[in-house]
């Protein structure tokens, strides 16, 4: 029997890293900084220690460019030019010289936008990948002592997938069929930090991001299959499927040897072992069509940043990082949909203050996948993957 | 405004950005030691593109030997000419279409009639009636003959006998007098594959054992040293194909006696077994229990069984008695199934050390078959087995392939290619190709 089996995944390439535009100019660190309203994501327990209120948003249009070279062939298939739209939204406000902060963040630490198009190789493994989690989080933040702070913050998170795939089954003029799950579901999570204000300068951030299970319920399954076996694959249909979005812990520093110059250290450790399989569960089973259970097995991944800022005038900041991180696929288990692999990216910023209380930032970060040669355990898809994102980003912060 | 040339830029950079595509370099195929300015392939009805019970049009460009030739361009390969049927007669000899299923999931098959190539029917006085099609005239690369048996390459008047090889011969039957070999290297080659030897066992098999015989091994072993020598006479490469397993094949194993049994129960618990008539030895027949190692062909009409047939002693049901066995056309009994595996293995060797003497490639297509038939498949996430209709490997007269079945042996075949002659020529893209077509 034909076994119809979505695949529905996300990596390293889908933690997304881009949650302010100050931090990502500086290789997107900030877990040892108190630096703007971003803080409420990296660094919950820095957000006490911001001398300011903030109202601040920016979004970081990402091109995530992958070509597939098929084993054995000189064919090269790229992926479709589409532009995925991270965003970010923070508000901190306490009262003035209080030792509290409340905050607000909005962002979207997870997605991913694949289009590899109806006509490649691997179109019975993934055409189309579209998933987008958007995370709330309301957040308290308290300054214990005046060299330590800490915070914690809620997260509710909301998630939507649309996930598209040939299936083997030709129609009378030879077309394959289609399968598409849409859906939409929420999970819920916590982040926590505290930050360290050193007697030498340095400051010290440490903060750990839950896993939050994200689990879609009645997703619409919409299969376009020949006419003679649509009894095998009932309409409408609903899937079941839950995914892990992994817990991070970071550990940050900053140094500060003069008010020109900030350099910051980030590392995080991405838990990304709690993706073991995959598994969508139709409402509606038939010898055609069965639940599907997919072994993905990823390790824990690791990312190593480092990020510097100078501040040439009052006005203009220039930004600049650089980091590198290990893959969380491992080898036999890549897919198209997220051809993950090791990566370093690098990263530049420029911050300008356009009044008093306002600030410009803009960041633009490169990065690269390196290739990756791999034969998927599962559906036996073999060739070479090389991926580039290019992510320019602005924001505008105000404060007072 | 001042601004706008600031938006100028950063419109061009995201322009620039989009057309800086990462690429992975990857070496020039390569045509290693061999040349394929001039590629031909001899064989049977795998090597025509036949499908779906006939050689059709469509058939015709899926033929494996079609796409290897098509993968070969990249590396120095020539034009390849099929004996294609027209488009106005693109139905060839006729061929069969799923139609639809019936209640309990078996599949209907409809003959397509129309716009055939049939050009009349010759009887043949001692052999029977030959159907000839319109004949073809241009060059030939794809020498493939529905039907033919490697016991008939140097049979001169073999034109006359068999309408798909007629058609290609410039003569009308009963005048032509040119045997396969002769047609095949009469004009010359740099590089041929070639597999025939199926029809040597799988007529046999497919007759129940009933409607024709075995090749002996020697006589096989014969022709097929002095084939290769003769398509290597002047220097060609080449690659050959063994002889898969019969058995391999969703002919023999889509209709089981198990399963007829089940039927049968339904409605009658009593029976305890069905009949056939089994090879005991030799050329002695006679009736017995069926096994489950008994293999029913997929023609067999099931309806067949339970109808009452008249015998000494009266009117007793089809199948469900000694006395009234299954016909043995209709089953290739546990001791045909040994006898031809038999066959199939001594040819196989015969392959194999012809083509280690003489240098060739081998693509080995009885453990290709074997290992589909054990465990499946997994190409580029189709999952694929040996399955008639679900498996997506062959059509649906359940021994020939479908598009994806024949790019799939392509492929094999190129691999072998390959690796033989330090070759790099780039394997097709079987998700190009469909598996049986559903309406």
């Amino acid at each position: 029997m034909l076994i119809i089996a979505p695949v529905l995944s996300y990596a390293q390439g889908f933690q997304v890293n881009l949650e302010g535009e100050k931090q990502i100019g500086m290789g997107h660190t900030g877990t040892g900084l108190a630096q703007d309203g971003a803080a409420v994501f990296f660094n919950p327990g820095a957000v006490a220690m911001l001398p300011q209120n903030y109202v601040q948003g920016g979004i970081s249009p990402l091109m995530f460019q992958s070509v597939f070279n098929p084993a054995g062939t000189t064919e090269q298939f790229h992926t479709a030019n589409k532009i995925a739209p991270p965003f970010t939204f923070y508000g901190v406000w306490g009262p003035k010289d209080g030792i509290w902060k409340l905050g607000l963040g909005v962002y979207t630490p997870f997605g991913g936008l694949t289009d590899w198009g109806t006509t490649w190789p691997g179109k019975y493994s993934s055409e189309l990948l579209d998933l987008k989690a958007f995370y709330f989080q309301p957040t308290l933040s308290v300054k214990v002592t005046d060299f330590m702070s800490i915070g914690a913050g809620f997260v509710y998170n909301y998630g939507t997938v649309d996930l598209t795939r040939a299936i083997p089954l030709a129609n009378g003029s030879g077309q394959p069929g289609q399968a598409e799950l849409k859906g939409n579901g929420h999970g819920y999570g916590w982040n926590a930090g505290v930050y360290f204000k050193t007697e030498s300068g340095v400051t010290v951030g440490i903060t750990h991001r839950s896993q939050v299970t994200t689990t879609i319920n009645g997703g619409d399954a919409m299969f376009t299959v020949p006419a003679s076996l649509q009894a095998q694959f009932p309409q409408p249909n609903q899937f079941t499927a839950s995914i892990p979005l992994p817990a991070t812990n970071s550990v940050g520093f900053g140094f500060h040897p003069n008010s020109k110059w900030t350099y910051v250290l980030d590392m995080n450790f991405v838990s990304w072992h709690v993706y073991k399989t995959l598994s969508f569960d139709y409402k509606i089973n038939t010898p055609f069509l069965q639940d599907t259970n997919e072994p993905r097995d990823y390790v824990d991944a690791f990312t190593f940043r480092i990020g510097t800022q100078y501040q040439a005038c009052q006005k203009w900041a220039v930004r600049a990082g650089a980091g590198f991180a290990t893959a969380a696929a491992p080898d036999n288990y890549v897919t198209p949909e997220v051809p993950d692999a090791a990566r370093y990216f690098l990263t530049v910023g420029l911050g300008y203050k356009l009044a008093s209380r306002l600030d410009l930032d803009a960041s633009f970060e490169f990065e690269h996948l390196n290739a990756r040669t791999q034969t998927n355990a599962y559906t036996q898809l073999s060739g070479t993957y090389s991926s580039h994102v290019y992510i320019p980003g602005i924001s505008l912060s105000y404060h007072w | 405004m001042k601004n706008f040339k600031h938006y100028i830029y950063i419109v061009a950079g995201l322009v620039w950005l989009s057309a800086c595509k990462p690429e992975i370099n990857t070496p020039k195929p390569s045509h290693g030691s061999a040349d394929f300015s001039r590629y031909i392939a001899i064989g049977n009805s795998l090597t025509a593109g036949y499908a779906d019970g006939g050689l059709y049009r469509a058939g015709q460009q899926n033929s494996y030997p079609s796409i290897i030739a098509q993968q070969m361009q990249q590396v120095g390969g020539g034009t390849f000419s099929q004996p294609l049927f027209t488009t106005d007669q693109a139905n060839g000899s006729g061929y069969l279409t799923l139609t639809g299923f019936n209640p309990d999931g078996t599949p209907i098959t409809t003959p397509v009639t129309t716009n055939l190539a049939v050009r009349g029917i010759l009887p043949v006085p001692g052999f029977g009636n030959v159907t000839l099609y319109t004949k073809y005239t241009g060059d030939i690369n794809n020498y493939g003959v529905p039907g033919i048996k490697l016991q008939q390459i140097t049979y001169a008047p073999y034109g006359n006998l068999n309408g798909f090889y007629e058609r290609l011969l410039p003569n009308d039957a009963p005048t032509n007098n040119t045997a396969y070999i002769d047609f095949v290297t009469a004009k010359p080659f740099t590089f041929f594959s070639n597999w025939l030897g199926n029809n040597d066992a799988l007529s046999y098999a497919t007759s129940g054992g009933a409607g024709d015989v075995l090749t002996d091994k020697s006589q096989f072993a014969q022709l097929y040293a002095y084939l290769i020598a003769r398509m290597t006479a002047n220097g060609a490469k080449g690659v050959v194909a063994t002889v898969p397993d019969v058995t391999s094949i969703p002919y023999f194993n889509t209709i089981t006696t198990t399963a007829i049994l089940a039927g049968v129960q339904k409605a009658n618990p009593q029976v305890q077994a069905i009949y056939i008539n089994a090879l005991v030895s030799g050329t002695t027949y006679a009736p017995r229990a069926a096994t489950a190692k008994d293999l029913i062909i997929l023609t067999f009409p099931t309806s067949k069984i339970g109808q009452p047939v008249q015998t000494p002693y009266g009117a007793l049901p089809y199948g469900l008695t000694p006395y009234t066995p299954i016909d043995n056309q209709y089953v290739l009994d546990a001791n045909e199934v040994a006898l031809t595996e038999d066959y199939v293995d001594s040819y196989n060797a015969t392959i194999k050390a012809v083509a280690a003497s003489k240098g060739l490639a081998v693509f080995d297509a009885h453990t290709f078959l074997q290992n589909l038939k054990e465990h499946g498949l997994v190409e580029q996430g189709v999952q694929l087995s040996s399955a008639y209709i679900s498996g997506g490997i062959f059509s649906l007269d359940g021994i020939h392939l479908t598009p994806r079945g024949y790019a799939i042996v392509a492929n094999g075949f190129i691999g072998a290619i390959n690796a033989k002659y330090g070759a790099s020529i780039p394997m097709a893209d079987v998700s190009n190709y469909n598996g049986v077509k559903f309406p």
